[in-house]
């Protein structure tokens, strides 16, 4: 198993649990989507295996490894994980290359390797363009080859596809299926869309008022 | 370094600082519970009084003519359309760039008997040596003039933001049910600006009580004038900091009713249906009336102050801009961008410190640090003498006197006194930094300084480019904490201006002054461009786009 949730609860307050009692397990190359009303606490358990939220209760590891639990937290940069959510949230500041290649290193390796990124995902061609100078689409993309460049153990997506149009999103999801099954990704995607699960999962996690209420395959 | 490591050093430097800061603070008000000396009882039986009831006259006239030019003023700018509004309605904070104690000294040297309003006066109308037209300005209501003219833009900024942010649709229902223009104003607008008037006017009453300069020039008995007596001239700092803790007191009431009325101040609309205040027209004797009453301020607490100092700069032929001169401005400019870069290095750090670490105690921390904006630099002084003393005598043991009388309490002094200012131009920077962008760089192993140097330091660069005019423009105009702390022999233009005016020798303090004013301009500069834009635009059915 490449990921294991075992007993996992959070808290923001103190008082309200929002995540209760979480269990699953996740092999590797798997495509797990975690479907569920607002509010549910799907985006919560992905912050929590990320490490950007610190659980109350229970233990996450990655390759049998314990990577949290309530006594120790091992940092988010520490855990191998790649993230994209829907704000795409690639730093403005910086160009498209320069955003791709933030996570590994800056030499002339890591500059070809993001570019391939870009080329797979096809927005090479705006490699010196800055965020704001590029569609909403287009970044959605770069924020996906930003995300795949450090090679990571895990992909999580928090609803990556959400702000797209229709025509946008059935592009996008065509090719990131494709990229992610060459690559043999093991997937964790937040979503509320049912068709979008289907389409891409292996099996799907549905959650309710931080339960997982069924699983299915 | 290890993860809890490095968290626990970010966690721990804002609550480092903050110590830091607070310490000249609390050894001021220590002095409350030590003894008494008979100075005291001299001061208690005799000038006390005079102290209180000097500055309780002061703010209460000083409360009373800035709500009048304040509030006419925005009111004016904010709701007619009249001759020269554009002009007038940035024009209106120009007097923010002169200090009170400019104004002081080119008061007198106008008002005077022999000053130059009265001098013309009997050219003009061809009077006796004997005349004299306009009266005697050394005394608590010329202070209360200066104070007036020289801080009422702190009521007219907050004021006129929030006439601008009340909802057309509120006014016009007070109209529909039978409100005059003028009630419109007293019983539906006033009320509800009223917390970000009481703000602005808590700032106006703290400048006042934190004054040496004015009313040393105008000998006037008030705290900063006691303290300063009674450190220099009874040789007592116990006393004189036992003063300084009545004034703090003084001031710290202010300062809580202040960050009271920032909290009190959601009553502006936020509806999404928001409407901008629609403008009325003023045509003839009534645009002309508009006009004058918003130029006026700006005529007494910039133009005219800048007409004196540039005749007596430029029109005598002493040779101002000597070579005292220009070290003096070297002096100040780099004491300031010196102190304005650790500032604003300071408070990135801390703001990042508080945003990487959550800290739960943010607000609080963000208070307490920028306390120090609120502490009249004269205090600031006496407390950063006494604890340089402590370290040379107790942590240098006395080897050598390192720290006191040297640069380090000047700098340390502006840090305290500037820090809200570079503080607030950081938080309202990182809160235009999404979260999300912080995640990003985390999950992409970039965490603590790599994420500050990478992500954070440069989308701030213009928030630290603002801090730092910030900062720099107020350090230039610090007087009693520079007076003070200052090195012996190291003039600034500040100290440069006090002295010469002390001397009574106006046209020598001229040049210098001038430097000040100009310094002074930069975040007027800033804060203008921020007025033009700050205006909501409508469309054509005139909401808010």
């Amino acid at each position: 198993m490449i990921l294991e949730i075992n007993n996992l609860q959070h808290s923001y307050d103190g008082t309200t649990q929002s995540i209760k009692n979480v269990n699953f397990k996740v092999r590797s190359g798997e495509f797990i989507s975690i479907l569920g009303h607002s509010g549910c606490g799907k985006s919560t358990l992905l912050r929590l295996i990320a490490g950007l939220e610190e659980q109350t209760e229970g233990t996450i590891k990655i390759n049998g490894e314990i990577i949290s639990d309530d006594k120790f937290q091992t940092p988010t940069e520490k855990r191998g994980l790649g993230l994209v959510v829907q704000e795409k949230a690639l730093f403005p500041h910086l160009s498209v290359l320069k955003n791709t290649s933030f996570g590994i290193k800056n030499n002339a390796a890591g500059r070809s390797k993001a570019m391939d990124l870009l080329d797979l995902f096809e927005v090479s061609h705006l490699s010196s363009k800055y965020p704001n100078e590029i569609s909403g689409g287009e970044q959605q993309r770069v924020a996906l080859a930003r995300a795949l460049a450090p090679e990571p153990r895990i992909l999580l997506l928090d609803e990556p596809f959400n702000a797209l149009d229709e025509d946008l999103k059935n592009n996008l999801h065509n090719e990131t299926k494709k990229i992610i099954e060459e690559k043999n990704l093991t997937v964790l995607m937040v979503s509320h869309d049912k068709n979008e699960a289907i389409f891409f999962s292996d099996r799907q996690i549905i959650m309710e008022n931080g339960r997982i209420i069924e699983e299915i395959d | 370094m290890p993860y809890k490591l490095s968290i626990s050093s970010w966690k721990a430097f804002p609550f480092l600082i903050l110590l830091v800061f607070i310490a000249p603070v609390l050894i001021v008000l220590s002095s409350l519970f030590g003894d008494y000396s008979e100075n005291w009882s001299h001061l208690y039986n005799y000038v006390l009084f005079d102290y209180v009831s000097n500055s309780i006259l002061l703010i209460l006239g000083v409360i009373f003519l800035v709500l009048i030019i304040g509030l006419s003023t925005s009111w004016l700018v904010t709701n007619y359309s009249f001759y020269g509004k554009e002009f007038l309605e940035w024009a209106l904070i120009l007097p923010l760039s002169i200090p009170p104690y400019i104004l002081a000294y080119t008061f007198t040297g106008l008002f005077d008997t022999t000053g130059t309003a009265n001098n013309l006066s009997r050219e003009i109308l061809n009077l006796g040596q004997d005349f004299v037209l306009f009266p005697n300005v050394r005394n608590i209501y010329g202070a209360i003039l200066v104070f007036s003219f020289t801080l009422y833009p702190y009521v007219y900024l907050v004021s006129r933001t929030a006439f601008m942010n009340q909802s057309r649709s509120m006014l016009e229902a007070g109209r529909v049910l039978g409100l005059s223009q003028f009630q419109t104003f007293y019983k539906l607008s006033l009320p509800i600006i009223r917390p970000a008037i009481i703000g602005g006017l808590m700032l106006v009453i703290m400048e006042t009580l934190s004054d040496f300069g004015a009313v040393d020039h105008f000998a006037i008995q008030t705290f900063t004038t006691g303290i300063f007596r009674t450190w220099y001239g009874l040789y007592d700092l116990n006393t004189a900091m036992q003063l300084a803790s009545l004034l703090l007191i003084f001031v710290g009431v202010f300062y809580l009713l202040e960050r009271y009325s920032r909290s009190e101040t959601e009553y502006t609309s936020t509806s999404s249906t928001f409407r901008p205040t629609k403008e009325i027209e003023l045509k003839g004797l009534k645009s002309s009336l508009a006009f004058f009453v918003c130029f006026f301020p700006i005529f007494i607490g910039f133009l005219l102050p800048v007409s004196e100092l540039a005749v007596w700069a430029f029109s005598s032929n002493l040779g101002f801009f000597n070579e005292k001169f220009y070290t003096t401005t070297f002096n100040t400019i780099y004491l300031a961008l010196f102190s304005a870069l650790l500032c604003a290095t300071l408070a990135l750090l801390i703001n990042y410190s508080i945003r990487f670490t959550k800290s739960r105690f943010s607000n609080l921390l963000s208070s307490l640090l920028s306390i120090g904006y609120a502490v009249p630099g004269l205090i600031l002084a006496v407390g950063i003498v006494q604890l340089l003393a402590w370290l040379d005598n107790k942590v240098l043991l006395g080897l050598e006197i390192v720290l006191t009388g040297s640069i380090i309490g000047l700098i340390f002094a502006y840090l305290i006194k500037s820090y809200a200012l570079a503080n607030s131009t950081f938080e309202s920077g990182f809160k235009r930094i999404s979260p999300s962008l912080d995640d990003s760089a985390r999950i992409l192993n970039s965490s603590g300084w790599s994420m500050l140097l990478r992500v954070h330091f440069p989308l701030l660069k213009t928030s630290f480019l603002t801090s730092l005019l910030l900062v720099t423009s107020e350090v230039v105009k610090e007087l009693p904490a520079t007076l003070i702390l200052r090195p012996f022999n190291f003039d600034t233009l500040a100290v440069s201006t006090y002295l010469y005016a002390a001397e009574e020798r106006m046209f020598l303090a001229a040049a210098p002054a001038i430097a000040i004013v100009a310094i002074g301009l930069i975040p007027i500069i800033i804060l203008t461009r921020m007025i033009k834009s700050s205006r909501p635009t409508t469309n054509k059915d005139g909401y808010d786009s």
